[in-house]
């Protein structure tokens, strides 16, 4: 989770976040949000069971119209738990927002974004396959990326080890739990 | 009974053994030059240097590629077909060599000269499909079986005009004994009367020998090769000496029917070198106008090709059958062919640019910067 | 016997056909790279397309995880490897937004050149490659490799490197550039010219190209939005976006340029906007020359080891083939906590299967040409 305030050497490249929070807030009025403010984007978090909601009232409503899911990703956050982060753009009205999803280790399951934007889903087949996020109602949940037959790792966790550059570093263990 | 041949009298088995022996052999050494020949041009279209380091000037590359060839592991997929498979190179491959049978090389130099030499040569050529769907069939391969049923269809499709073509051609000589044709030509050779017709005979051989743009059963970037994406080693160059001989037989039944052959018109007598240059320099010429073609352009669509041979090539060949039909039943001048064949030329080029040519244009006008379009708009 | 004639005595049934499996890849001369497709075709009309990818996948985000900023570089290189600059970009950009750095006016100057110019050297493998999917034996592909060369020599002679430059880095470049760069560039962009007016005349205006590739495989421009596609194979549609002037980041806003479209979102239309596209790189490219003067190419306060605050950024930028985003989380220290690429060839390659059915088999290949994927950047 960051915490940190906007940079202001950025600001001019958004234009004014004052604009983009009204906008976001109204389409996504009656759902819950926390908001934030990254680096270059405005970011919103919304609810897990919350989000199809959330991206349709985004993708439909007439101000913000973000027709467009730049990229869609999750971070392991270890105990924290992990957030699956998306990032929108409209076309037509070139503005940005991230929305996030945190999601708690004992129920890493949450609602697929495919009917809303059809590009999430092969970025949902990729977090599925390195994070271990279940996106339920998938079209099509089968591997992207790894070989189908791999289920049970899950490479972009953190728990995952990396092991020769790790060992090289001086900081980690092998596969065995030896040092190579 | 004995047979003439370089003036001594033989038996006639010893006479044809011979006899194919030396087509045989010619054909080997030629094809050999052919594939160095398309290399070493390619190359100049491509900026390239082409073969150089085997022999001076890299002459010797299709005798390295020869070696090579013959030395590679006779290769059989386990799920093929075993006769099918290997008889594959053979059906295309003869009929191919027995196609040699009736090109008059130069005045006397020939195997022999049937009297339906053309309808021969038609007829023969077309046999080798069966080979094609053969390889294809026998592989048991997708490619390879797709590539098979495209040669099928655009041997059949493309057969037609080619026919014709040689009929609207063997219509003016009055004959289809090939060496009748090259002497009706001593004057001027046909493709001055027959120009409509020449290139449709041109654009049927490209497909009949499925060359570029015609290469649609080859596919080199879609079916890797077609029917013969399993053959290796010896059945592989077989195959390969077949396209480059087809390339061979072809260029020189087209010089005969359309360039005159081993004729010119400045003089009926002339010598045996000459025969032989000229005879070479036209064959050559048609050779090196199908290396020209591969070299710049793209490959057709199976239904564009279809479309080609039957909404275009065929009705303008009996276009051109129907003129010459009128010009020698009431004997009109010849120049009339020229006139005629040059004005449908035009037509077909016009018919078919047509096709291409309108979206191009207004494609042009859309696909440009967006801010003309903004400042058009406003 | 009888039963089966009974089964079959059903007039649709009679003459029953079935489709074929035909699977193209990941060994074919045409998927560019190891991608695999499997097709069902009917006849020459292929009826579904399932795409399978993944064969190069290394894991370069996660061992971006292990490495500090300055090493994670190497690895943008390698998953965009035709245009390794703009891959480094949003990296090092990334990485800028999160320490704050500030970049010299004339390290932003030379980013921008050596980033138009990959596009151009990427632009022009696209269209060998392209002439070659068409069927054109190698003439495109020479002529392509010979303006390409030009570039790679100049982008050596810049980097050291022919491929994985490793240039940039945070907070500017490596090193300055040769001094006869100007020269060099000029006299490159003359050759690139010259190779586009080739192309024009070898490809765009070739009868049996326009045939094959007009009005193959399009796709609506909403359609394209929704399936995330970028770049080129997006504009081709209509779609009036481009992150170089949305944007603007580099010196993008102070450079007079236009933003190609297309209008049918066709083949044709995905390969004359790049070559339009190349023209206009060209004309960027000249304007900068213009603005490069000398000064620093690094910041003069740079740290030897590149710590950051925590943070997070979702840096885009306009690669060859569309938005290549790198989202960076930091949690301090002097490695990223998470670096995720947004590959624009994942995304446009997600497309392939609209833009394929009911297609021939032939165009199928014409299509996945068109939308030019880097198999590496797919992967990552």
């Amino acid at each position: 989770m960051t915490t940190e305030p906007a940079e202001e050497q950025f600001t001019n490249q958004i234009g004014d976040h004052d604009d983009i929070w009204s906008i976001v807030d109204n389409a996504l009025l009656g759902i819950g949000v926390t908001r934030e403010t990254g680096f270059m984007d405005v970011i919103v978090s919304v609810e897990n069971d919350e989000i199809v909601q959330a991206s349709r009232a985004l993708r439909d409503d007439e101000d913000s119209k973000f027709d467009y899911l730049r990229s869609l990703t999750a971070v392991d956050n270890t105990a924290d738990g992990m957030e699956v982060v998306y990032h929108l753009y409209s076309t037509t009205k070139k503005h940005n927002v991230t929305v996030k999803v945190f999601l708690s280790n004992e129920s890493l399951r949450l609602p697929t974004v495919t009917d809303v934007w059809p590009a999430a889903n092969w970025l949902e087949r990729e977090v599925a396959e390195m994070f271990g996020i279940k996106f339920l109602g998938h079209p099509d949940p089968r591997n992207l990326l790894m070989p189908e037959e791999i289920d049970d790792t899950f490479p972009l966790r953190k728990d995952h080890p990396l092991a020769e550059i790790e060992v090289l570093q001086g900081e980690g263990m092998g596969y065995s739990g030896e040092e190579l | 009974m004995s047979v003439e041949l370089f003036g001594a009298s033989l038996n006639p088995w010893v006479d044809a053994a011979i006899r194919l022996q030396l087509v045989v052999g010619f054909m080997t050494v030629v094809v050999m030059g052919l594939i160095y020949a398309e290399r070493k041009i390619l190359a100049r279209f491509h900026q390239r240097v082409g073969p150089q380091k085997t022999g001076p000037r890299g002459l010797l590359q299709s005798v390295a590629d020869a070696v090579k060839l013959v030395g590679k592991e006779d290769l059989r997929p386990a799920a093929a077909d075993p006769w099918t498979f290997e008889l594959a190179p053979y059906f295309v491959f003869i009929p191919i060599f027995l196609g040699f049978v009736i090109v008059p090389w130069v005045q006397g130099w020939n195997v022999r000269l049937l009297e339906l030499g053309i309808l021969y040569f038609v007829a023969i050529s077309s046999v080798s499909i069966v080979g094609w769907v053969m390889a294809g069939w026998g592989s048991d391969n997708r490619y390879a079986i797709i590539g098979a049923l495209r040669a099928a269809a655009q041997g059949i499709s493309y057969e037609l005009p080619l026919v014709l073509a040689l009929l609207s051609a063997a219509m003016l000589a009055g004959s289809l004994q090939l060496d009748k044709i090259v002497e009706f030509q001593s004057a001027v050779p046909l493709i001055v009367w027959q120009p409509l017709g020449f290139f449709i005979f041109f654009v049927a051989a490209l497909a009949e020998l499925n060359r570029t743009p015609f290469d649609i059963p080859v596919g080199e970037s879609e079916i890797v090769g077609g029917p013969f994406v399993e053959y290796s080693g010896i059945r592989w160059s077989m195959f390969f000496l077949a396209e480059y001989a087809g390339m061979l037989i072809m260029a020189f039944v087209g010089s005969s029917v359309f360039l005159g052959g081993y004729s010119w018109p400045f003089g009926e007598d002339f010598g045996l070198p000459l025969q032989v240059l000229l005879a070479a320099g036209k064959g050559g010429l048609f050779i090196f106008l199908i290396f020209w073609v591969r070299a710049s352009v793209p490959r057709l669509r199976i239904d564009q090709l279809m479309g080609y041979s039957w909404k275009i090539l065929l009705p303008f060949s009996f276009l051109q059958i129907l003129i010459n039909g009128f010009v020698l039943v009431y004997g009109l001048p010849h120049i009339i062919l020229l006139i005629t064949g040059v004005l449908s030329l035009g037509l077909l080029f016009w018919v078919t640019e047509g096709i291409v040519q309108r979206p191009l244009k207004s494609r042009r006008r859309r696909a440009r910067p967006i801010a003309i379009q903004e400042a058009e708009v406003s | 016997m009888v039963e089966v004639l009974s089964q079959t005595s059903d007039q649709s049934a009679e003459f029953e056909t079935q489709d074929l499996l035909l699977n193209v890849g990941p060994q074919h001369p045409s998927t560019h790279g190891v991608f695999r497709m499997v097709m069902t075709v009917d006849g020459e009309v292929v009826r579904d397309v399932i795409p399978y990818i993944g064969y190069l996948h290394r894991g370069a985000e996660k061992l971006c995880e292990t490495m500090d900023f300055r090493q994670g570089i190497g690895f943008m290189d390698r998953t965009e490897y035709l245009a390794a600059f703009n891959a480094e970009l949003s990296y090092v950009m990334a990485v800028e937004a999160l320490a704050d750095l500030e970049v010299p006016e004339r390290a932003q100057w030379i980013r921008m050149i050596l980033c138009e110019l990959n596009r151009l050297s990427s632009h022009f493998m696209f269209l060998g490659a392209f002439g070659v999917d068409t069927g054109v034996f190698g003439t495109p592909f020479i002529y392509a490799w010979r303006e390409r060369e030009a570039l790679i020599d100049l982008f050596e002679e810049v980097s050291g490197d022919r491929m994985m430059y490793a240039y940039f880095r945070p907070g500017g470049v490596a090193w300055d550039v040769p001094v006869n760069f100007v020269d060099r560039v000029r006299e490159v962009l003359i050759s690139a010219t010259q190779g586009i007016n080739d192309f024009d005349s070898l490809l765009s205006e070739n009868e049996i190209f326009l045939a094959r590739t007009q009005g193959v495989g399009s796709i609506s421009a909403t359609r394209a939005i929704a399936l995330g596609m970028s770049g080129p194979s997006l504009r081709a549609s209509g779609v009036d976006m481009d992150i170089r002037r949305d944007e603007p980041y580099l010196k993008y806003d102070q450079i007079d340029w236009d933003v190609i479209t297309g209008e049918h979102g066709d083949v044709f239309d995905r390969y004359y906007c790049r070559v339009l596209e190349m023209r206009e790189s060209i004309k960027i490219v000249k304007q900068c020359l213009e603005h490069l003067a000398p000064g620093p190419i690094l910041p003069e306060k740079l740290p030897r080891m590149l710590r950051t605050p925590p943070g997070e950024v979702y840096l885009r930028t306009e690669a060859p083939r569309g938005e290549y985003g790198v989202y960076m989380v930091s949690k301090g220290g002097n490695r990223p906590y998470r670096c995720k690429v947004r590959s624009s060839c994942l995304s446009n390659l997600q497309a392939l299967q609209e833009l394929t059915i009911g297609e021939y088999v032939a165009d199928a290949i014409v299509i996945l040409g068109s939308i030019d994927i880097v198999l590496s950047e797919v992967d990552r």
